[in-house]
């Protein structure tokens, strides 16, 4: 390509910046602009729990600092280059005027546009790849917890391990709710049993996917006692949108409350009690997919759940500690009334472990979330649960199946459940 | 009224709300395909706008393109092409996929190729400039595929030959070969007056060797290792004792499951038993594993016995027998410094018919604790 840069042609280069400060129009547009930005900017909404800008904890501060540096950035460049590309097209439309002299390459421009770049992309590279670096340590570690996405809900595991002098002596297992403890440098070990999902909860770190057959590193601490959202975000089929989850961080001392109670078993409801006929309701119908922990069949043998006989993923939550958690299916419906909801989430750092590890009591339980879920559970969280359209995944449901309860039934059912603490 | 190109754009933007119609009344109408259809239609649309905005993005030939030449078209082996295309389409579709993909390309590349060479034809009354503008247009294009092509044949052939010979014999080829590149690449550059006959001769050399003695290789197949190791299954030949086994697996190390989704490194160490887990320094002696996933546990032994690591993960009902068996999965024999991996799914929790245990034959009263929540 030649580069036969001519006079007329630099010469038209120039007038174009000239046109360009000079403009009075120019100005103008850009007021417009930034009064519509602040109007944008006043309309976020100020309760939201997702949002990538407001860290509370140490890995997502670091992700918070880079992106103060780069957005401010890379958006002064954006909207130079947007209303250059802008002026430009309307300042030189084709008014059928006659076309003007052609030149090739004008040497100082190029090489002045190639170095700025190169320059602000060198800073930036500089604090991203330390940052990058920052996040992926995993030597100091505190403790680990296994995360296991699963079409659409997560499982967590926590190994038998000592956190802060507290012993993990029987592996604990839940899902929905991820709790940690404060101050607490916390590895997630993440894989998935179907398909590729992504753990992310804004507040605590950036997001990381979860791959089957691989094991990948997150790690995450929480500064203060609180409640965190986030959202499956890899796209992983039909309910993806409803694939939530929540991390509730609790002092060390609340923490070693909430551990001693996840490693009970669940014990029987008393003899001829509602709850009772509940659980022979739950041996019946779904102990063959839910685990409890310590819950034995009318023989006095240990019943054991075989989700990898039902369920695609091989896995469907254990109930042992339902109570335990506020939300359930995924985190994407509550446990908890309004009201009951509202006062965990609004609880002050110093209160929040007391009011979490309340758990659900029986004032606070939303009645119609949970007997919506047992009357029909693909009708709340859309799901592949209708059982004549099951060969595609071996006559395995992924999700929960419409199970045709009594009404009778859901009663007693809410009735044990109501005791799984 | 519209230009050339944007007609193009708004034509197809057209069809696209056109189809969204048909699809809504005919398919369904609350369906992702209304959406797709009406998303290609409001992009073109947006394209076209543009398009028509600016004059089909060229200042060159506006003016110019009105006096079009009448002079007639070059020759052009375009057409031909095509048909060709066409047929293999045709014949592809009652024989083999392949070559019916292959029309495919064919017909698509043809048809951007005749394309532009038209439209270069009367993009002015100047051939040159025409030559200029196709060139313009179409090398970005052809420079990329043609390379493409010449890369993609040069891995095949030297992959073929690479993968005939024994490795010893390839590692000493791949630096003679690579030794006599830089060589002749540096007289090349060196020698600038070269004459052109001479460069193009020695690339046609360096082509027919590469190609025929890949052919060769590719006609002779892999060298022996590789035709054993596909057609034995270590696999299937499992045996748990003590004792070591025939089948033995001498470059596990290189496994690609060595690197995946490890949950815990077991080591043998002067005759004790530890486990390692990823985040966790000190070793542990109870591993807890999900339950229903692929889980890899690696077994390393670092004295000079040789072992192999067994887990014992309780009793399963033999259909409906009554019968207990033992579930019992278990790693080939490991020499020293030697690394295996025991890929295990494990459905059933460790308190079902536990305990679940890893152990070594041959070191008793030693064992880790496999725990499955
Ligand atoms: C075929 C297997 C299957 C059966 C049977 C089944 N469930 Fe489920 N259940 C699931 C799966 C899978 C999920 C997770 C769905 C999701 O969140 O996407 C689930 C979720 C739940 C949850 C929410 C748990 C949480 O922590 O998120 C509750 C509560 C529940 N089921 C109760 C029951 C009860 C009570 C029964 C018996 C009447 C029952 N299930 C029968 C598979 C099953
Ligand atoms: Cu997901």
């Amino acid at each position: 390509m030649s580069h036969d840069s001519t006079l007329t042609g630099s010469e038209q280069n120039l007038t174009i910046f000239k046109g360009m400060i000079h403009s009075a129009r120019l100005r103008r547009i850009g007021l417009a602009l930034g009064a519509s930005s602040a109007m944008f900017l006043s309309g976020c909404a100020s309760n939201a729990p997702q949002d990538t800008w407001q860290p509370k904890g140490e890995n997502a501060e670091k992700i918070n600092t880079l992106q103060w540096m780069v957005f401010p950035l890379a958006g002064i460049v954006g909207v130079l280059v947007f209303s250059l590309i802008g002026y430009i097209l309307w300042r030189f439309r084709d008014k059928g005027q006659a076309i003007p002299h052609q030149s090739h390459g004008n040497p100082t421009i190029e090489i002045t546009l190639t170095i700025i770049p190169a320059l602000i992309l060198s800073v930036v590279g500089v604090f991203t790849f330390r940052g990058i670096f920052q996040l992926a340590q995993t030597n100091d570690t505190q403790m680990v917890i296994n995360v296991t996405g699963q079409q659409w809900w997560w499982e967590y595991d926590y190994p038998a391990q000592v956190v802060n002098g507290v012993e993990i002596a029987q592996p604990i297992i839940t899902s929905g709710q991820l709790v940690i403890p404060t101050g607490t440098k916390v590895l997630l070990r993440e894989t998935s049993r179907d398909v590729i999902h992504s753990y992310w909860i804004p507040a605590l770190n950036g997001k990381k996917d979860a791959v089957p057959g691989r094991i990948n590193l997150l790690r995450i601490q929480a500064n203060k006692p609180g409640i965190f959202a986030g959202q499956c975000s890899e796209f992983c089929g039909l309910s993806h949108a409803n694939m939530r989850m929540e991390a509730v961080a609790l002092s060390p001392e609340d923490f070693a409350t909430w551990i001693a109670n996840q490693q009970r078993n669940a014990e029987s409801p008393a003899q001829a009690t509602l709850a009772d006929e509940g659980e022979t309701v739950f041996l019946n119908q779904c102990i063959r997919c839910h685990q409890v922990n310590g819950l034995k069949k009318a023989d006095g043998t240990a019943a054991i759940a075989a989700p990898d006989e039902n369920v695609y993923a091989g896995a469907a939550p254990n109930l042992t500690h339902l109570m335990s958690r506020n939300t359930f299916a995924g985190a994407a419906f509550d446990l908890l009334t309004d009201g009951c909801r509202k006062n965990v989430w609004s609880a002050a750092p110093e209160e929040f472990g007391a009011v979490y590890l309340k758990g659900v009591i029986a004032d606070c339980l939303n009645q119609t979330n949970i007997r919506r879920w047992l009357r029909n559970a693909p009708a709340m969280k859309p799901m592949y649960a209708n059982p004549v359209k099951l060969e595609a995944s071996d006559g395995k449901y992924r999700g929960m199946p419409n199970l045709g309860l009594s009404e009778s039934d859901i009663d007693k059912l809410v009735a044990y459940l109501s005791t799984l603490k | 009224m519209f230009t050339t190109g944007s007609k193009y754009y708004f034509g197809v933007a057209g069809l696209g709300s056109l189809g969204a119609v048909l699809y809504m009344v005919l398919v369904n109408p609350c369906d992702v395909g209304v959406l797709a259809l009406l998303g290609i239609a409001i992009a073109m649309s947006l394209v076209g706008g543009v398009a028509q905005f600016t004059d089909d993005f060229d200042a060159d030939t506006v003016s110019e393109a009105v006096t079009a030449s009448a002079s007639a078209p070059a020759k052009s082996m375009w057409p031909l092409l095509l048909a060709l295309g066409g047929v293999l389409l045709l014949v592809g579709m009652t024989a083999k996929p392949i070559i019916f993909i292959l029309g495919i390309v064919v017909i698509f590349a043809a048809g951007v190729e005749w394309a532009l060479q038209s439209w270069a034809e009367r993009a002015s009354t100047d051939s040159a400039f025409n030559r200029f503008v196709r060139e313009r247009a179409l090398s970005s294009l052809e420079l990329p595929l043609l390379a493409g092509g010449i890369v993609a044949t040069i891995a095949v052939a030297f992959s073929r030959i690479m993968l005939a010979v024994s490795p010893q014999s390839g590692a000493i080829l791949f630096i003679m070969i690579a030794t006599a590149v830089l060589v002749v690449g540096f007289l090349v550059a060196l020698k600038t007056n070269l004459k052109k006959s001479t460069i193009a001769a020695t690339c046609v050399l360096g082509a027919v060797v590469l190609l025929v003695s890949g052919g060769i290789a590719g006609f002779s197949g892999n060298r022996e290792e590789l035709v054993v190791a596909a057609a034995e299954d270590h696999y299937s030949h499992k045996e748990c004792e003590a004792a070591s086994s025939e089948h033995f697996d001498k470059n596990s190390n290189n496994a690609v499951s060595m690197k995946s989704g490890i949950s815990a490194t077991i080591r043998v160490k002067d005759g004790k038993l530890t486990a390692q887990l990823i985040g966790i320094d000190t070793p542990v002696q109870v591993v807890t594993l999900a339950r229903s996933n692929l889980t890899t546990i690696l077994f390393r032994n670092l004295d000079d016995a040789q072992y192999r690591l067994v887990a014992n993960l309780g009793t399963q009902k033999v259909g409906d027998t009554g019968v207990e068996e033992e579930i019992v999965d278990c790693t080939q024999m490991t020499g020293k410094d030697q690394t295996q991996a025991l890929i295990l799914k494990i459905s059933k929790p460790s308190a079902s018919s536990g305990p679940y245990t890893l152990t070594v034959p041959g070191l008793e009263g030693q064992e880790i604790a496999v725990v499955v929540p």
